[in-house]
């Protein structure tokens, strides 16, 4: 087991992957793209496997899944109790006072970088490979205590119902999860959104789509309100701005989240300016080039800071599209084109 | 008098012809064995030409065609390779956009070119030629000699196209699914489809039915073949049934037994190949039903369709499932263009040509009607409007005379320079990146693998195993020794074989790859073909029995 098991972003890259999970290792890759993402750290695969080691809390789950593996199978019930089980037992371990330790340096040192003493951090699951129902997150975590306590749960998480079907479906090892953990400075948003490097609908690249609301993006990802949308065109510029009614949006209360009405001077006003705007699609169009691929991607303005510098990036991937015909006509002459070469 | 050359300008000249090129191969596919000089004098010329449009045309960044001579009835052929890396890239340019055609709309394209070259040949049926003057008749002949170059252009153009995607999709198979074109489940990828050479088959099958239906059985199952058609007429049923069949025959037998030469009678001319093919299939007995063996194929396909792109990552999906539907358009094309262009123009050439022959005859030009394919069409323009007044026997008789010649000693399958060998040579063939040679030609070499304690190692060109007694067929002409249940064992096999495919249980050729005849034929009625075996009909005897496992690429000789 490696001695270092706590990351800043910045000593992160994608190849990364595997040892903090893939959340942490993009954020990484971000940061070396100059990209501005939320001060933070990354606890690695290892940090988890260490915690289940020392505790006895793997000895404890390896025994229970023993005994009751092939009970599992196909049995809705059996999994609910194993998933109950389980998360209790690794919620009732101490976390080992070494790793406090560790764990509240790297925290201290993000307090000291971004001059406020027990500053709120996110805390979301990093798994290495994409598994659904483990994507546990908890906003607006304060201080050291809670940090311990919220870690270990995130932890938890990979055993949740739906993750141990997934795993029991696939032929993967039970008792084996490797998640890693993203402690991210909480941005006290003034207005968040997505990025699309490319139209969804129709697969045309020539266009990049912004859509925001006021507060955090969550309100945005899950499209529980109309947000403004702006379609810009990558070459000219040109951009068709479509400002809706933004009647409620995402803030945080003293623990976690919630959902908030917005004043009525704001419902109606964009959330982002020009030169905002501007400053999105111009990274975008970078970060797209950058992996030669479209990207969907989530930003967020801090209303504590000054443009451009309270621009922050919490994610880029590919982007899913419907991929236009023509373009994909042309990707498969410049293949033919290629078998030339060999 | 001076007797001109077979293909005046492309006759073999091995002085000049090995400065230009150091090796030259026999194209044994099509001229084994060796051609008449009127066929050969259209294949050299046409189909050299077509290879060479269809490189411009597509601007293929290696290779710019082949090159062909013309020697004692054999084709020889040679490739014609860009030689700077700056034209490669001026090419490849050019060729990005030259592609496209077939990616956005390949069945257009190739519609379109079915049907411009079915209008020729409805003109050219058009004429009466018993009726027609001899200016019609040389016009007419005229015009088959334009049809024929228009075949090969649209012949060899559509075939760099559908094989250049049907070489990308294996290769993406073989990067993204890690499975190539020798393994079971690529073929399961690109058989199962319909196309016009299975209905022409499907249509024969439909006939024996009706002559189970209609008590017409004894008929095919108590003659030869060559006298099915007199016995039919001898009942009413019989004739009525000879009646549609010759209809049939008028609208889809433009064929001939021999796919490339002309000097055999067509199915319009005499159906007897067609009612033998009618009579194999009674000779299977009734619970045998062709759409069925092809509807198994088509799931078969379904299920590793779903197989291949399972594997294949989400955000490649999207081109690869074009591309997949592009590459199982090429086996559409490989059958189909036999049909269509080949087999089809041949037919029109030799009407067109025994139209003047038996004008010939009349005046005493020729003594025989076929002794129109022993002149080239120089000589037959000499005679063609006042035939009376030329005596061209002369010239039939001394070409006859090295045409019996040319039967008796097979051609070298290569002509190669001093100091120069196959392995070169074959080396020159993969190094031009030209998807015919390599997806016809040359095809992958098999892998001798000891431990299978095999008699013959080849590739996979169709998968399955099976079992049976060997039957070793070289020409057309053996083709009825075929017998249910056989393997056939050739060197190659072509179009006019397809129908016994329904009879045998596996194949053995000697050469071929994955987009050869016999590979496309077997996986379409799902029998095991092993290929580029080399060996296969020196060392199999008729009459053995042999197990194939394609899968391995294996043959076991039993006896």
């Amino acid at each position: 087991m490696a001695d270092k098991w706590i990351f800043w972003f910045n000593e992160l890259r994608s190849e990364h992957n595997d040892m903090v999970g893939k959340k942490c290792a993009n954020l990484g890759e971000m940061v070396h793209l100059g990209m501005r993402v939320p001060p933070g750290f990354a606890i690695s695969v290892d940090g988890y496997e260490r915690f289940m080691e020392t505790t006895g809390a793997g000895e404890e789950i390896r025994a229970y899944v023993l005994k009751n593996k092939e009970g599992l199978k196909n049995a809705v019930g059996k999994q609910i109790e194993a998933s109950r089980f389980i998360r209790s037992v690794i919620q009732s371990k101490e976390m080992p006072d070494d790793m406090k330790l560790e764990l509240w340096k790297h925290y201290e040192k993000l307090c000291e970088q971004v001059v406020c003493p027990n500053v709120p951090v996110a805390i979301r699951s990093s798994g290495a490979i994409s598994m659904p129902g483990q994507m546990e997150t908890y906003l607006n975590v304060c201080g050291k205590k809670d940090l311990v306590t919220k870690v270990i749960q995130v932890w938890g998480s990979a055993f949740t119902t739906r993750a141990i079907a997934f795993r029991l479906e696939n032929n993967m090892e039970l008792d084996k999860a490797p998640i890693g953990v993203a402690v991210l400075k909480m941005i006290n948003a003034k207005c968040a959104g997505v990025t699309l490097t490319v139209l969804p609908t129709t697969g045309d690249l020539s266009k990049t789509v912004v859509e925001g609301n006021w507060g955090l993006g969550e309100s945005v990802v899950s499209g529980e309100i109309t947000p403004d949308s702006f379609i810009v065109d990558k070459e000219s510029g040109k951009t068709e701005t479509t400002i809706n009614k933004k009647t409620k949006m995402v803030v945080y209360k003293a623990s976690g989240i919630r959902i908030a009405k917005v004043p009525a001077e704001l419902q109606e006003k964009p959330c982002l300016n020009k030169e905002e705007l501007e400053e999105i699609v111009r990274i975008a169009k970078d970060v797209e080039a950058h992996f030669d691929m479209p990207q969907d991607m989530e930003w967020v303005f801090d209303s504590d800071l000054t443009f451009p510098e309270n621009l922050y990036w919490v994610q880029t991937r590919p982007a899913k599209y419907t991929q236009k015909k023509e373009k994909q006509d042309e990707y498969l002459a410049e293949l033919m084109t290629r078998i030339f070469k060999m | 008098m001076k007797i001109y050359d077979v293909v005046p300008g492309l006759e073999f000249d091995p002085e000049r012809d090995f400065e230009q090129s150091p090796a030259w191969f026999l194209d044994g596919t099509h001229s084994i064995p060796p051609w008449t000089p009127m066929f050969g004098w259209f294949w050299i010329n046409f189909c050299r030409h077509g290879m060479q449009y269809g490189a411009e045309k597509l601007s293929l960044p290696t290779v710019k065609g082949w090159d062909w001579r013309f020697m004692k009835g054999g084709g020889y052929l040679t490739l014609l390779l860009v030689k700077s890396q700056e034209e490669k890239q001026r090419r490849e340019e050019r060729f990005r956009k030259a592609i496209l055609p077939f990616i956005e709309d390949y069945e257009g394209l190739w519609g379109g070119f079915i049907k411009e070259i079915l209008e020729r040949y409805e003109h050219l049926k058009a004429l009466k030629l018993d009726e027609a003057t001899n200016i019609e008749l040389l016009d007419n002949f005229e015009e088959t000699i334009n049809t024929c170059r228009r075949m090969w252009e649209i012949h060899m153009y559509m075939m760099y196209g559908t094989y250049t995607a049907y070489i990308l999709f294996e290769n993406m198979c073989r990067e993204l699914a890690g499975i190539d074109d020798t393994s079971p489940t690529f073929h399961r990828l690109v058989s199962g489809f319909d196309n016009k050479v299975f209905q022409v088959d499907r249509r024969l099958w439909q006939f024996s039915k009706r002559a189970e239906e209609e008590g017409l059985v004894d008929v095919f199952l108590q003659n030869e073949p060559a006298n099915i058609s007199a016995a039919l007429a001898t009942s009413e049923k019989g004739q009525a049934f000879l009646k549609d069949f010759m209809d049939f025959m008028n609208e889809d037998g433009w064929r001939m037994q021999r796919m490339s030469e002309i000097n055999l009678p067509t199915w319009v001319e005499d159906p007897t190949p067609a009612l033998s093919n009618v009579k194999q299939f009674l000779m299977k007995g009734g619970g045998f039903n062709l759409d069925e063996e092809r509807g198994k194929v088509a799931k078969e396909r379904e299920a590793a369709e779903k197989e291949v792109l399972d594997k294949v990552p989400q955000e490649q999906k999207g081109w690869f499932e074009q591309l997949m539907r592009l590459a199982q358009k090429s086996g559409i094309f490989s059958e189909e263009h036999d049909h269509y262009l080949d087999l089809y123009t041949h037919a029109m050439m030799r009407r067109s040509a025994l139209g003047l022959g038996d004008r010939f005859v009349k005046e005493g030009t020729i003594d025989d009607r076929e002794d129109i394919f022993f002149l080239i069409p120089d000589e037959v323009r000499r005679a063609g409007i006042n035939p009376d007044q030329f005596d061209l026997r002369y010239i039939v008789e001394r070409r006859k005379a090295e045409w019996e010649e040319w039967q008796k000693t097979p051609n070298p399958p290569a002509m190669l320079k001093e100091g120069f060998d196959m392995d070169q040579a074959m080396g020159v063939l993969v190094q031009s990146n030209d998807p015919i040679a390599l997806k016809v030609v040359v095809g992958a070499m098999p892998e001798v693998r000891p431990e299978l304690k095999a008699d013959l190692y080849g590739t996979c060109g169709s998968p399955g195993v099976a079992e049976g007694t060997a039957r070793v067929i070289m020409t057309e002409d053996e083709l009825h020794l075929v017998e249910e249940g056989d393997i056939l064992v050739a060197a190659t096999t072509s179009p006019s074989w397809t129908p016994i495919f329904s009879m045998i249980k596996g194949v053995i050729v000697d050469r071929g790859a994955s987009l050869s005849h016999a590979a496309i034929v077997g996986r379409e009625y799902g029998i095991p073909v092993v290929m580029n075996v080399f060996e296969g009909t020196q060392k199999i005897k008729s009459g053995q029995r042999v197990k194939v496992d394609a899968n391995l690429g294996t043959v076991y000789i039993q006896d």
